[in-house]
């Protein structure tokens, strides 16, 4: 796995607007607790255009549900037709394989931090982990499955989340001046999330989406962080 | 936040008597705190009236007194040992009603016993069927219909509304004694008789039945910092009619999809927030229509429950154990796991196998089986 670059195989090829929120099987408790109803009492959308290095459906249906107004676009797409499109907000998606040889992705990041706020998940998180600098290694084991504990380390709160990663961001090649953990995995201490001190940027390993796994983390969204 | 220093000496109310309602997986319970609690510091007090278990071995409390679980007793124990807190959530539910009466009385208050593991308001609020149903709905989840009654009259004014059959569950008793279900008017009538006379409050609960819906238990923990686990899923292989404690019983749960699970699990974070278990360990049932999956809430325990040793058995993770150090202000971060001891004890165990519960019992003592709510 270590010096493949799969996102760009599995990325769409046309960009795509999307549209539909998520279906809910029942009422949720979660989501009144949680003050969703305060973004749909927003009558403009936010206008996100979300990098498909190997998107999950779920991500793009509660970005619908967060009040965002999607467009999915290629991997490749360059940081400049992006901006074009004028987003509110990018989004870097989840995707297979090693972060690293992304070279096109990690650039693209460079140019667009802070001329417009970043939200990634997963592969996401590892290509804004190597765009600020830092660093990526492959985990012996890899985190995977629905019941990883990771402390928010600006709530002191555990959140349950759901993982599928391979390779990680090491949090101390990452430059301290600029950048803060938020999250961190309590099972072996990798890092699970950060965000930039001064530019709008907050990017998470775990799976915020779920499905399958626990809502805990369906706080993280474009709306309320950036 | 390390655990607390400011209580010393705790008291911790046994289960009693070994019969229907008040089982042994409460001895277990009861010994796992005080064992957990000793090896945390505190001085450990500890009354039981069944000196047949293993928690009132000699090495397990500082001090045990073999006395009758009752209020008096229990207020010359707490004056003569002066404990700082008292914690009521091992001992099954006649820990927990005991605790309600010293708290009720004035005894707590007198003496300076704070309660830890429950307060007395999360207790009441989970132990009144109504004021937990108000409390489900205020937070959008659905119980089944039902209506509070304390006369024969008024209760069978109700049957035309709800229909047949209807659930008769008297309150504040013990493993649903003298609960009941009737399919006509006629066994209605010898129901509510019979559940209002075993109600010490002179009243019971008339409830649109669930007869035959999936059942689960969902065992979970809660820390003083709003941590939230699920610590075993409990599918009973009965529905909805046989009592848990008869059901054949599962873990983990085997029919759901994640999204009916991620809803149930949501569901029972809302209800030990809303009933406000601020720390420890509680058990919450619902049921599923197998026809179209709507879900309601059934009831749930503000302590360790007869499921938690089965969820602990099955899971490796001491419920009892980590709910005593809960209650004395550690958070589930801070308590490592007692398989790996490395990694905390704030995680979700996922099983790669099933456990199997199946009540076993001489079914030539009983008449021909017919559904209950009430535990034979």
């Amino acid at each position: 796995m270590a010096g493949q670059e799969l996102a760009g195989r599995v990325s769409c090829t046309k960009p795509y607007g999307w549209d539909k929120g998520s279906v809910e099987v029942a009422i949720s408790p979660w989501s009144e607790q949680m003050g969703e109803s305060d973004a749909e009492a927003e009558t403009r959308k936010h206008r996100v255009v979300a990098y498909d290095y190997g998107i999950k459906q779920n991500i793009l249906r509660l970005l619908v549900d967060h009040n965002c107004e999607v467009y999915v676009v290629p991997a490749q797409t360059s940081a400049e037709d992006v901006l074009e499109m004028k987003p509110d907000g990018v989004f870097l998606s989840n995707g297979p394989g090693d972060p690293e040889p992304v070279t096109y992705a990690v650039q693209n990041i460079q140019k667009l931090l802070g001329r417009v706020p970043i939200f990634g998940i997963c592969l996401g998180h590892q290509l804004c982990g190597l765009a600020l600098g830092g660093k990526t290694f492959k985990l012996k084991f890899g985190h995977h499955g629905s019941n990883h504990p990771v402390k928010n380390l600006l709530t002191e709160q555990v959140e349950i989340t759901a993982q599928n990663h391979g390779f990680c961001v090491d949090p101390d090649s990452l430059p301290s001046r600029e950048v803060e953990i938020t999250h961190v995995n309590l099972n072996d201490g990798t890092n699970e999330g950060m965000r930039h001190k001064s530019k709008a940027l907050f990017s998470v390993q775990y799976h915020p989406e779920a499905s399958p796994g626990p809502h805990d983390s369906h706080y993280c969204s474009p709306s309320s962080r950036t | 936040m390390p655990k607390r220093k400011d209580i010393k000496k705790i008291l911790i109310i046994g289960s009693g008597p070994i019969i229907i309602g008040q089982a042994c997986e409460f001895d277990y319970s009861g010994a796992q705190a005080c064992k957990a609690l000793r090896s945390e510091g505190y001085e450990v007090v500890l009354v039981n009236s069944n000196p047949a278990t293993i928690m009132t071995d000699p090495e397990l409390a500082h001090r045990t007194y073999i006395e009758p679980l009752t209020k008096e007793y229990l207020e010359e124990i707490i004056a003569r040992e002066k404990p700082d807190a008292l914690l009521p959530t091992v001992g099954g539910q006649t820990a927990l009603n005991l605790a309600v009466e010293l708290s009720e009385s004035g005894i707590l208050e007198k003496y300076k016993v704070e309660m830890i593991g429950a307060s007395l308001r999360a207790i009441k609020v989970a132990e009144d069927r109504l004021w937990f149903k108000d409390a489900c709905r205020k937070i959008g989840l659905e119980v089944p219909a039902s209506a509070l009654v304390n006369n024969a009259n008024d209760a069978l004014r109700l049957c035309d509304q709800l229909g047949f059959p209807l659930v008769i569950r008297p309150s504040f008793t013990l493993g649903g004694t003298g609960g009941s279900i009737a399919y006509n008017k006629e066994e209605f009538g010898e129901a509510i008789a019979h559940a209002l006379d075993m109600s010490p409050v002179h009243e019971a609960l008339v409830e649109e039945s669930v007869l035959g819906w999936k059942e689960y238990e969902l065992e979970v923990m809660r820390d003083f910092r709003d941590n939230f686990v699920v610590i075993c899923t409990i599918e009973n292989f009965d529905p909805m009619g046989v009592h848990t404690g008869d059901s054949i019983t599962v873990a983990p749960a085997q029919t759901l999809t994640d999204k009916e699970f991620q809803r149930m699990r949501d569901a029972a974070a809302a209800i030990i927030r809303e009933v406000g278990v601020e720390t420890g360990g509680s058990n919450v049932q619902f049921a599923v229509n197998p026809e179209n999956g709507r879900m309601v809430v059934i009831e749930m325990n503000p302590r360790v429950s007869r499921s938690s040793a089965l969820a602990s058995k099955a899971t490796g993770f001491p419920i009892a154990k980590i709910a005593a150090r809960l209650a004395v202000g550690m958070s589930l971060d801070e308590i490592p796991n007692d398989i790996t001891k490395k990694t905390p004890a704030c995680f979700e165990p996922t099983i790669d196998y099933v456990v199997v519960k199946i009540p076993s019992g001489s079914s030539r003592s009983f008449p021909a089986p017919t559904a209950r709510s009430e535990l034979r």
